[in-house]
């Protein structure tokens, strides 16, 4: 393997992560567990499908685990992901000559909220929690008060096809493919290019990174940029998979995100983790809700559940994985 | 240096202070609905939760943490007394219970070394989940004698009203002057300091969340005393409307910087905002808007005072 170029020797890439381990570990345990709990459980369709129709949580979590990785948070991935689908829908109206000038606004709308982001945490200083949350809670009120409380439109019928079609005969759902792309995109621009370095080298020391004449700044904004777009692609492939644009369906996907980085290694304090440990969480965090789905237990259980894993899994990473890595 | 009771940390109040006096007096004048003694009954009752849970946020605040699960705790509450399955007394001690519990689980998880932002978050997402299971739709059924004593007021002042400026009054007294208050602001000042002097920073931090849980129980039971119903979401605006509360307040999200007194005006100024929202006409759902903006304005406003605590480090 060739690197484009080297930033410096306390950057190369680390060999092989013991979280990163640690997270594959852990979703080859759920996938068993998947696969044994029902009879068939292993069929290559079913489990393809499962990925499709989940894609948007992990298209949500790499834009997540980008903040994260330069010292951020981003609390409104599920307000921007709503955001796309009330953009998309309406403008949409339930004709598919719109389609591409719907997708595209739906994209730059989850951008624009990005960008914003970017801005209060990087000019006013707000902590990214607090300034994440305000823009998020803004742009609730925003769709609420344009829509009253209900999504104008519709979604074409051609582009709800999009979601339940594939390739290969609809096997491959292009949802999932969508995700592998972006996953690609993501690990190679941070691992491969002389402008993820950078970005990586912000996350994990700011003062160096400054002292080096990297653009902290710009960096940052780029990040939660970033993550507003990939929030509106997973809330543009949501609306296409429900079919019609929700004003809540989103809410969920906040918590789940940040989870998903958490269980695949991401450290809150930046620069360490990476998209492929992301992916990792997302599978634990799907299987284990296709899991709980095949046992009956109700959906509220599940978000229990979730929240459980995400201290759970802080813990484990704590106390096993990270030892004697400081991680406050 | 460091203390909420003395003066650099009260003056950081005083325009704050003016600011709703001023409001008090301006407003009633302007405006013909504000002046009606049912609009000041209002006023009061939906400051009542946003207090208690301000109060338990700035505490916690203070230590250094963050509180993620009060909203979860609120919404818990509100339907654990709105299930009609359980007693109406039982279902309000339940409610305080739980919240400490979840304040203690809290405070645990962050002596263990889980960030407080993760810590809280998760425990937001574990008892939401729960409050769901218990009641899927927002609803129930309040027990009437609980109801009535919820409810009771010397019109137009509600009962909650008093009860949870009397908690941040306890709230206020105990981070000032007593010992467990000392390790509070000495472990948000400096944690490293504090850790190495010996002082009960576990005990002291673990007691922090157990209050912040404490008070968004009591307010799940002052939101009950307006909505007369549980809704397991019915907290979720106020994970922000604290934090905006104890930034207005200027309460350094770092920790140890701050008084726990000027809360009572910080909420009240936000709690007069969203009151002439609605007095307004508006759309209700402006109101996430405008906090949003006074959120910015807030530290925009400290910044330009070049008082602006040191907001840098993250709040986690």
């Amino acid at each position: 393997m060739t690197e484009l170029s080297t930033v410096g020797p306390p950057l190369a890439r680390p060999k092989l992560d013991r979280s990163l381990l640690f997270g594959y570990a852990l979703a080859v345990v759920c996938f068993l567990v998947l696969g044994v709990s029902t009879p068939d459980g292993f069929a290559p369709d079913r489990l393809l499908g499962i990925l499709g129709s989940n894609a948007a949580l992990g298209i949500v979590a790499i834009g997540q685990t980008l903040v994260l990785l330069c010292r951020g948070l981003d609390m409104s991935v599920g307000f921007t992901m709503n955001l796309a689908a009330v953009v998309l829908s309406a403008t949409m109206a339930g004709q598919d000559a719109n389609t591409p000038a719907a997708l595209g606004l739906a994209l730059a709308a989850g951008a624009l909220v990005g960008l914003v982001n970017g801005l209060i945490v990087v000019w006013l200083r707000l902590p990214p929690l607090l300034a994440t949350l305000a823009v998020g809670t803004a742009v609730q009120g925003g769709y609420y008060v344009l829509t009253k409380g209900q999504p104008k439109g519709a979604i074409a019928p051609g582009f709800r096809e999009f979601a339940d079609g594939g390739a290969f005969g609809g096997t491959l759902r292009w949802g999932f493919l969508v995700w592998l792309a972006v996953w690609l995109l993501a690990a190679v621009l941070l691992y491969r290019t002389v402008p993820g370095r950078r970005f990586i080298v912000v996350g994990a020391n700011p003062r160096l990174a400054f002292l080096a004449g990297v653009g902290v700044r710009r960096h940052t904004v780029a990040a939660y940029v970033a993550s507003g777009l990939t929030a509106a692609i997973g809330g543009v492939y949501l609306t296409a998979f429900a079919g019609s644009a929700s004003l809540t369906a989103g809410a969920s996907y906040t918590l789940a995100s940040v989870a998903a980085a958490v269980i695949g290694g991401v450290a809150l304090t930046g620069g360490i983790g990476s998209p492929t440990g992301t992916f990792a969480g997302v599978l634990v965090l799907v299987f284990l809700q296709t899991i709980l789905t095949t046992w009956d237990v109700p959906a509220p259980v599940q978000q229990a559940t979730q929240g459980a894993v995400l201290i759970v899994m802080m813990l484990v990473t704590l106390r096993f994985v990270r030892r004697g890595r400081s991680d406050r | 240096m460091i203390g909420t009771t003395t003066r650099t940390a009260l003056r950081a109040g005083i325009p704050l202070w003016l600011l709703v006096f001023i409001a008090l007096i301006v407003l009633p004048v302007l405006s013909e609905p504000f002046r009606s003694a049912n609009n000041a009954n209002s006023l009061m009752a939906s400051l009542a939760p946003l207090l208690l849970v301000s109060a338990g946020q700035a505490v916690v605040v203070l230590l250094g943490g963050i509180d993620l699960s009060v909203g979860g705790i609120v919404g818990l509450g509100t339907v654990l007394v709105a299930t009609p399955a359980v007693p109406g007394w039982v279902a309000a001690v339940l409610a305080l219970a739980v919240g400490v519990a979840a304040g203690l689980v809290n405070g645990l998880g962050v002596l263990a070394g889980v960030p407080a932002l993760v810590m809280t978050l998760g425990m937001s997402g574990v008892l939401g989940g729960i409050g769901l299971l218990v009641l899927a739709e927002p609803g129930g059924q309040v027990s009437r004698g609980l109801l009535a004593v919820l409810t009771l007021q010397a019109y137009p002042v509600p009962l909650a009203f008093v009860v949870a400026v009397a908690a941040l009054a306890v709230a206020w007294t105990a981070v000032s002057w007593t010992r467990w208050g000392r390790v509070v602001l000495a472990t948000g000042h400096d944690p490293v300091a504090a850790r190495r002097t010996g002082l009960p920073w576990r005990s002291a931090t673990l007691r922090a969340y157990a209050l912040s849980g404490l008070f968004s129980g009591m307010a799940g039971l002052a939101v009950v005393a307006r909505t007369y119903s549980g809704d397991s979401l019915s907290g979720g605006s106020l994970i922000l409307d604290s934090i905006t509360v104890v930034l207005i307040a200027g309460i350094a999200l770092t920790g140890g910087q701050g008084s726990v007194l000027t809360v009572l005006p910080a909420a009240a100024v936000l709690g007069l905002l969203q009151n002439l929202i609605v007095l307004s006409g508006l759309d209700s759902y402006y109101q996430y808007i405008v906090e949003a903006v006074v959120l910015v304005i807030a530290v925009a406003l400290y910044e330009a005072s070049g008082k602006r605590p040191a907001f840098l480090a993250r709040g986690g």
